[in-house]
């Protein structure tokens, strides 16, 4: 057994829609070890992106503890300044975020792109053509993001996450606006590198085939019946 | 009769109201509806009240409105016509009653507003000229006895009996000096000198002079012309003379050859038209004429004025056209109206004045 | 889904086209409302402007109609004239006019005027044309009120038309000229036409915030009108609906922007002429009579043209349109080409269009150049930060160019205003100032002698401080040189002794020791008008006649000269020949420890008479200055105006922008950027594109306060005025500028703690974004 990364204890989220409190996450436990990859599955609507969006700071739970990294956040916390600050940091070096879609920066070319994630993240730019080589769009790199078509963008977008070294990756419905064939090759590209670097993953998707590629596998529309 | 009144002007001016005619009939003459600024009020004529000489050919000062009008139908030595106007105006802006004090002219007082016209219309030539004066000031005014009117060096005059005037007025290019001999009494119109306005009772206070045997010489462009003929007086003062929504009048003053004269008036306005006068028989009293008796129409138009009219009075058996001569007489000053002789033919013939207000001229 | 069907059948139901393009706005009021927020308030501000203008324009000549020299009937025993002279004069036939100075125990001084009495000056049209007076804001009043005041002084004249003869006046009276300040004729022209000039460039600014805001609708209309495509419409009935749309949208808009305009100018400028709309029931403001149709006519055609140019001209751009290079090479040319011109120029018209092509270069080339030179700027960047903040920067300027410019314009017209406005004041301040030098004004009364009053004055010098006067004669002299004996008529001024009280006047243009040449009559001076008219300058030679004398006198001095087209010259006094005939004499006395009772007495004992004309030069100065003070204050409230109002389109449409890219900047916060830190980016974003503005606005402001004053007033007027810069102002400005940028960066900070939905419409995500 590997160590544990991420260890999530009774995460709870609720959002407040007039007078009523509608739960999203209720009571989540589940851990995730070094290396390994979590698909979340579900409708649309069973909060996927908004466990994603607890993952990595972007919003704070209402309930419940995140262990990741060796940190812990506890929901609630008086400190809740330092806790945003310190999801900042984590975010910046160790949380690589793939979102369906506009991942890049428009004004910057795509290797501006992986460049400044990179150094945002503290790694050196300089292999940042390396990894748009890797990702099969190294002629591409000083073409602008919407020069090249969503499978490129999406490969640059998963460049930039690998050129940051992550140590967990978010991937919120990364292959949703593409065609199988080129949502598939997107997926085996993040698959394999996942694999390769021993970084963590987890992935949103809808997508039965995509969940299946992961190792583990958490039905939130199961859990979370609304 | 009614006389078309001006010095609203002043009005404006002072009370900050705007010119726009609107419902305030021609020159603001309706809708009066400026409060007065001391505690004394305007008097304001009704039926029963009655004419005193000589005090009344003096100014009304508690009356908003005054007005001495003479117009005079004259020959020239070669028998040329030749028409004349002379009026002088009073505009109250504060009512004064007769108990109180006369204002120092040093405060260069502003209770009333005078303003003059004089006009000479002669072989389709019309030659007018208007004067204004703050009253008070010794510049303009009038007195009963002896009996003055005068603005700046325009001036109307009597003697001791009151029977003999002197009138002289000029303005650019003509000038007149003429003596007036006043032969016969003041008539009242309407109700014993009330006469209405409206079928609502809106009226004045109206008397005329209409034997003025005149002579003298009349100036147009340094020609001299002596003249002689006859002459209309009128005196009138009231405080609210017109209703809301009269637009205008037609007013005539007609000496017939027979020796009968009449004097007649229509107000105008968008529902009708009241219409009133007097027949002045050559032996006997004055009668007033109702609408009832009276017919009047246009029967037409020079450049948007009604210039020939029919006027009937069948209970007299006369019925009278009414032509004014060639020309514009139209007066230009702070509202414009018109002012003309006219000629008499018909079942009379004779001479005349005529006064028209409220039209838009073109 | 029933519906559907009908949509694609061949014929839509006639209104289906109106009713999907209203939809649009039925489901964004606000777009709808902000669109026509913005033509009533383009039109408001122009009308305003254009109202002002008239307004400023009938001012300026009320007043120099008003301080044209008159006439006055004055006593032939010198007594002062009282209310019996008046009426005796009136009765008399005489057309005179009471004129009551009124000093008031407290407050400024008061003008008692009769109307009705006035109403022999104007033919017909009653007291308006002889004395509208709208000077220093309210001092012209009825008459009985000016005579009910407690006052400390009051003084009677009675003025009389020009065309009043002395042969008839009564017995005891006598003409005298009647002159309340100096003329300040020419430069209200000069005030004036330039503000017509900003007239237009306000229209200018106008319609390019219009258009912004019309193109800002109809982007985010893309998507409705690429429906509407698919369906079948063909794009040409689609524009034409817009058309008709926004030209009935402009109708119901500009008339209640006209009528905003008109309330507004005539709120501003209520002060100019309440006093004479108290008193004359005429029509005050000069664009009162025709000013409907034409204001929403204009506005009219600028809507139309600033939102359907495109439709109008799209044949002709598509044939047309350059590469980018070339668009910037015309740009550059067009912007030489206009500076050229308006250095060489000719005449007024093609400064004008000199100013148009520079205007128009101006704003072709300015976001460009800023939108490269930040490119530029991010290619030498190393840290990455720097880098997208400059590209973010390019690509801002590039979607914001029209209220970029329409800001870069309103900012540059804002600077020349103030430039101008301000130069006017220091140069009518200072002009007058030497003008009235002396506290005091005398006349000499007529048929007594200056001289013995000068010799008083000279006795008294020594035994009183900080007395100081001179004589001063006018009349008249012939030019005169080689080929031309009989040279045009100039004025002459002649002052004795030449003292401190015109030493102190400034010199455009003077020789060495020129007061003391002058004190001792080597020379003359003349005035700007004449300098230029007849070529003339220090060290050149004038021949004058005056008198029956001619002689040649070299010049030692130019002075600056606003009021009157007239060529005049300056001279000693005592070098006037005994036969000069003496037009008007006075004396400008400063009484210093003598006091000026003491003096007026002994100058009333020494002429015989009981009385004299005696004005206060403080007081004339306050009534010649009031009426420029209130329209330079008008002026700037203006030009403010517009500046904001670009500034709030700016706002706006930067708001819009950043809007459209939140989720980029939200990009950062999830990269791991903390939301302070992207807020301070945000900020530097906006702070560079205003501050950016502002920077490029200044040349052009400067450049156009150059043309105002040096280019447009010498063609139009014959003389300069001194060009001056405010740099304080440009510091107002740039403060101004940044807390634009503040605004937009504070509006965006609030944007960033939102939740954002990533940008899906394909027109978001494949162009327009970089």
């Amino acid at each position: 057994m590997t160590e544990s990364l991420l260890a999530v204890r009774g995460l709870s989220k609720h959002f407040v829609s007039g007078n009523e409190t509608v739960p999203v996450i209720e009571k989540l436990s589940f851990t995730l070890g070094q290396g390994q990859s979590l698909a979340l599955t579900g409708r649309s609507g069973s909060g996927k992106s908004t466990l994603l969006n607890l993952l990595c700071g972007l919003e704070l739970p209402d309930a419940g503890t995140i262990v990741l990294h060796d940190r812990v956040f506890e929901a609630g916390g008086a400190a809740a300044r330092r806790t945003v600050t310190a999801w900042s940091t984590l975010r910046r070096q160790h949380i690589g975020v793939v979102f369906q879609e506009a991942n890049l920066m428009p004004a910057l070319s795509l290797l501006e792109n992986v460049q400044f994630r990179a150094q945002l993240a503290g790694r050196d730019p300089a292999n940042s053509e390396d990894w748009l080589t890797r990702l099969g769009i190294g002629e591409l790199a000083q073409r602008y993001p919407d020069q090249v078509s969503g499978g490129q963008r999406q490969r640059a977008a998963l460049a930039m996450v690998f050129a940051m070294e992550p140590a967990l990756i978010l991937a919120d419905e990364p292959t949703g606006s593409l065609d199988r064939h080129t949502s598939d090759e997107v997926a085996r590209v993040l698959f394999d590198l996942q694999a390769r670097h021993g970084c963590s993953l987890i992935l949103g998707t809808h997508d039965a085939e995509l969940a299946a590629g992961c190792q583990q596998r958490l039905d939130l529309g199961h859990l979370n019946a609304v | 009769m009614i006389r078309y009144f001006g010095s609203l002007l002043v009005f404006s001016l002072f009370a900050g109201c705007s010119s726009d005619a609107g419902d305030e009939g021609f020159a603001g003459l309706a809708g009066l509806e400026q409060g007065t600024i001391a505690d004394t009020p305007y008097l304001q004529p009704g039926p029963g009240d009655r004419l005193s000489f000589p005090a009344d050919f003096g100014p009304h000062p508690q009356h908003r409105i005054e007005w001495w009008y003479l117009t005079a139908n004259l020959e020239t030595g070669a028998g040329e016509p030749l028409g004349l106007q002379w009026t002088q105006f009073r505009q109250a802006l504060q009512p004064r009653a007769a108990t109180e004090p006369v204002p120092a002219a040093t405060d260069w007082p502003l209770q009333a507003a005078w303003m003059a016209h004089g006009a000479v219309s002669w072989r389709g030539q019309h030659y007018f000229a208007e004067k204004l004066a703050r009253g008070d000031m010794g510049t303009a005014g009038a007195t009963a006895v002896p009996f003055q009117v005068w603005l700046d060096n325009w001036r109307l005059s009597g003697n001791a009996d009151n029977d003999r005037w002197q009138l002289q007025a000029l303005g650019e290019g003509w000038s007149y000096d003429l003596t007036l001999n006043i032969e016969g009494a003041p008539v009242a119109h309407g109700q014993q000198g009330f006469s209405a306005k409206s079928a609502s009772g809106e009226g004045s206070m109206y008397f005329s002079l209409v034997d003025i045997a005149i002579r003298g010489e009349v100036t147009l462009d340094g020609e001299v012309l002596a003249v002689r003929g006859k002459g209309w007086f009128d005196r009138e003062w009231s405080s609210q003379l017109l209703k809301a929504g009269q637009k205008g009048w037609d007013w005539f003053a007609l000496h017939l050859d027979s020796g009968d004269k009449l004097m007649a008036f229509r107000l105008r306005d968008e529902n009708g038209s009241f219409l009133s006068g007097t027949w002045l028989p050559a032996e006997g009293d004055p009668v007033p004429l109702s609408s009832e008796e009276l017919s009047l129409n246009e029967l037409d138009r020079r450049k948007g004025v009604p210039v020939r009219w029919q006027l009937s009075i069948p209970k007299y058996q006369t019925d009278l056209e009414l032509n004014a001569p060639p020309g514009d007489y139209l007066n230009r000053g702070l509202y414009p109206y018109w002012e003309s002789p006219v000629s008499v033919s018909g079942s009379h013939s004779g001479a005349g004045y005529m006064e028209l207000t409220g039209y838009k001229a073109q | 889904m029933k519906g559907l069907p009908s949509l694609f059948s061949p014929t839509f139901p006639a209104l289906f086209l109106p009713r999907a393009l209203l939809s649009h706005y039925r489901r964004h009021p606000l777009q709808l409302l902000a669109l026509a927020a913005m033509i009533v308030i383009a039109t408001m501000l122009w009308t305003g402007m254009n109202h002002l203008t008239s307004q400023a324009r009938a001012s300026l000549d009320q007043s120099e109609r008003a301080v044209a020299q008159r006439q006055q009937v004055v006593r032939d025993d010198g007594r002062a004239l009282v209310v019996e002279d008046f009426v005796s004069l009136r009765l008399a036939g005489v057309c005179v006019m009471p004129w009551l100075e009124v000093t008031p125990e407290t407050g400024s001084r008061l003008v008692g005027i009769d109307p009705l009495a006035a109403h022999c000056f104007g033919a017909g049209t009653g007291a308006s044309q002889a004395l509208d007076q709208p000077l220093d804001g309210k001092p012209f009043v009825d008459v009985h009120a000016a005579a009910s005041i407690s006052a400390r002084d009051s003084h009677l004249y009675l003025l009389t038309p020009e065309t009043t003869q002395t042969t008839g006046l009564p017995g005891g009276y006598y003409l005298k000229t009647f002159s309340a300040s100096p003329d300040t004729g020419e430069l209200g022209d000069s005030f004036v036409l330039n503000l017509e000039a900003l007239g237009v460039l306000v229209l200018l600014i106008t319609a390019l915030l219009l258009r912004s805001v019309y193109l800002l609708g109809l982007a985010q209309r893309r998507d409705s009108f690429a429906l509407l495509h698919r369906f079948g419409v063909p794009p040409g009935r689609v524009q034409r609906w817009l058309a008709l749309e926004i030209l009935a949208l402009s109708l119901v808009s500009v008339v209640p922007g006209v009528w905003l305009g008109r309330w507004l100018a005539a709120g501003l400028g209520s002060g100019f002429g309440e006093a004479l709309d108290g008193l004359f029931d005429i029509p005050l403001y000069a664009g009162q009579g025709q000013g409907w149709i034409t204001p929403v006519l204009v506005m009219l055609a600028v809507v139309v043209i600033a939102c359907l140019g495109d439709l109008l001209l799209l044949r002709f751009r598509e044939r047309f349109s350059l590469p980018l290079p070339a668009r910037a090479a015309l740009a550059i040319a067009l912007l030489a080409a206009g500076l050229a011109m308006a250095w060489l120029a000719p005449s007024l018209p093609w400064v004008f269009i000199a100013v148009a092509l520079v205007f128009a270069g101006a704003g072709w080339l300015t976001p460009a150049a800023i939108a490269h030179l930040a490119l530029w700027r991010a290619g030498r960047s190393k840290a990455p930060l720097a880098r997208w903040r400059f590209r973010e920067l390019a690509v801002l300027v590039r979607r914001l160019t029209l209220p970029l410019v329409a800001l870069q314009f309103a900012l540059a017209m804002v600077l020349a205003v103030q430039a101008l406005v301000t130069t006017f004041e220091d140069t009518f301040d200072r002009w007058l100032g030497q003008r009235l030098e002396a506290a005091y004004y005398i006349e000499v009364p007529s048929r007594t002698d200056g001289h013995k009053a000068a010799a008083w004055l000279t006795g008294q010098q020594a035994s009183a401080p900080g007395l100081q006067w001179h004589r001063v004669i006018r009349g008249k002299a012939q030019l005169a040189d080689a080929e031309n004996p009989g040279g045009p008529q100039v004025d002459v001024l002649a002052v004795a002794p030449v003292g401190s009280l015109v030493r102190a006047w400034a010199l455009l243009e003077a020789a060495v020791q020129p007061w003391g040449a002058l004190a001792s009559g080597e020379g003359v001076m003349i005035n700007e008008q004449l300098a230029r008219r007849q070529n003339l300058g220090v060290g050149d030679s004038v021949q004058l006649t005056l008198g029956a004398q001619p002689r040649a006198l070299p010049v030692l001095g130019v002075y600056p000269d606003y009021g009157r087209p007239v060529g005049e010259v300056l001279l000693n006094a005592a070098t006037l020949p005994d036969n000069f005939d003496v037009r008007f004499e006075s004396l400008s006395v400063t009484p210093g420890e003598l006091g000026i009772t003491q003096v007026t007495s002994a100058l009333e004992q020494i002429w015989g008479v009981n009385e004299l004309s005696l004005r206060d030069n403080g007081t004339i100065r306050e009534l010649a200055t009031g009426v420029f003070d209130q329209t330079f204050a008008l002026t700037r409230a203006m030009t403010l105006l517009t500046l904001i109002l670009a500034a709030s389109a700016l706002l706006m449409m930067g708001w819009v922008f950043f809007s459209a890219r939140a989720w980029y900047f939200r990009l950062l916060v999830v990269w791991g950027m903390q939301q302070r830190e992207v807020a301070g980016q945000l900020l530097r974003l906006a702070l560079l594109v205003t501050g950016g503005i502002a920077v490029l606005a200044l040349p052009l402001g400067i450049w156009l306060t150059w043309v105002l004053v040096h280019r447009i007033n010498p063609l139009a007027f014959g003389w300069s005025l001194p060009m001056a810069v405010y740099p304080v102002f440009w510091l107002e400005l740039a403060v101004l500028n940044l807390a634009i940028g503040l605004s937009i960066a504070a509006l965006m900070r609030r944007q960033l703690g939102r939740p954002v939905v990533a940008p899906v419409s394909a027109s978001a995500l494949m162009g327009g974004e970089r």
